[in-house]
């Protein structure tokens, strides 16, 4: 083990007292709503690497600050609150199916700039 | 570890912007590719903006990525201004597409900054909100733009970020756009008892009403509005064309466009 983790210097951002297990639990539940999704989706064809790539990284290290610099995406607490904003979205993607196609094509007109007259 | 969006402050070299150039382009959609950073034209005038290219270079691939991950809410992806990258959605998409912007890994914009309106009268749906989102880490912004008409309500963006439930109010109380969900729609800006939306291009530059001060009834009394001038009928238009230059020449270079795509189909 590497030295203890006092702060995170920011405020109201209190130490994870066991970031490797939180966030190994947040990746592994990530993945297994991936796995509900098609092959085929976009988001899952981007995501699921992403992660399996943190989740290894994950087993690799056991020191935080090792695991902070080699994920380079911020603090550990602040990796963790990530891992939650994604699981909360994998969770209702799975509702929404944003890989089907396109809802509805847009007026004819609407997004043209500067407007037409008539 | 490659992200999408990359935490770089910026290159030394700056290419002009097309668009502020006289040599006038026979294209009419004009795509942004990468290959657009081989042409090196460097921007000499200190007050012109200056484009990154190898953040323009990401917004890009961010863009693509955004198409890529939500084919179902994405119509069109644009830049403009050279490194203004736009999602262009349908009113059903807000709700999923914000709340993917904001916990995607990749993209990460937990900051709204704005929400903005827009009027035009000349289209099936007259109106445009805006939504401009920041990316604190990776030091990126993003704008969201979707339309609707007078009558059909869009979903209230307040369930993804609180910060949106003052500024749907302001869209509300200016443009008269009715936003489902909303936990306390009411006028925000104007005075009480207001009637109408004065952003709407239809809302008189005077108003409908008066305000003065009555001596005799020792308050201050709203009239309706009373101009010596009889009729009042401007013609406001120009004869001419307003921006010519933008014929040829369009403001916003396209990233990707699935809706038009599928149209040629």
């Amino acid at each position: 083990m590497g030295p203890l983790k006092k702060s995170t210097g920011l405020v109201g951002m209190a130490v994870a007292p066991n970031a490797h297990h939180t966030l190994g639990s947040l990746y592994g539940k990530i993945l297994r709503i991936l796995q509900k999704m098609p092959e085929s989706a976009g988001y899952r064809k981007h995501t699921e690497p992403l992660i399996r790539e943190r989740a290894a990284v994950l087993t690799q290290t056991k020191d935080v600050y090792e695991l902070e610099s080699k994920i380079n995406c911020g603090q550990a607490e602040e990796l963790i609150i990530q891992a939650e904003n994604e699981l909360n979205l994998a969770r209702k993607m799975l509702n929404w199916k944003p890989w089907e196609p396109l809802v509805s094509v847009p007026p004819k007109g609407q997004w043209d700039w500067p407007p037409t007259k008539s | 570890m490659s992200f999408l969006l990359k935490r770089t402050v910026g290159a030394t070299v700056c290419w002009g912007r097309n668009i502020l150039n006289n040599v006038k382009t026979p294209v009419i959609v004009r795509i942004a590719t990468k290959a657009d950073q081989a042409g090196p034209q460097a921007e000499t005038r200190p007050t012109v903006a200056k484009v990154d290219p190898l953040q323009k270079l990401h917004l890009i691939d961010f863009g693509k990525y955004v198409a890529e991950c939500l084919p179902k809410y994405v119509q069109k992806v644009q830049l403009t201004a050279g490194n203004e990258l736009e999602v262009l959605i349908p009113p059903e998409g807000v709700i999923p597409v914000l709340q993917f912007l904001k916990d995607n890994h990749s993209a990460q914009f937990t900051n709204l900054v704005d929400i903005a309106g827009m009027d035009v009268p000349n289209r099936p749906n007259r109106f445009e909100i805006i939504y401009n989102l920041l990316s604190l880490r990776y030091n990126a912004r993003i704008r969201v733009k979707t339309y609707t008409d007078e009558l059909t309500p869009v979903d209230s963006a307040n369930d993804v970020f609180k910060a949106a439930n003052w500024y749907e109010r302001e869209i509300w109380d200016m443009y008269g756009v009715f936003f489902a969900n909303h936990p306390d729609l009411r006028r925000i800006l104007t005075d009480y008892g207001f009637e109408g939306h004065p952003f709407r291009k239809d809302f008189p530059l005077s108003g409908y009403v008066e305000v003065r001060y009555d001596d005799e009834q020792k308050r201050v009394v709203v009239e309706p509005l009373e101009l010596a001038q009889e009729f009042r009928r401007f013609e406001l238009s120009a004869p001419w064309e307003q921006f010519p230059n933008f014929r040829s020449n369009p403001a916003s270079e396209e990233v990707v466009n699935p809706a038009d795509e599928k149209a040629k189909q």
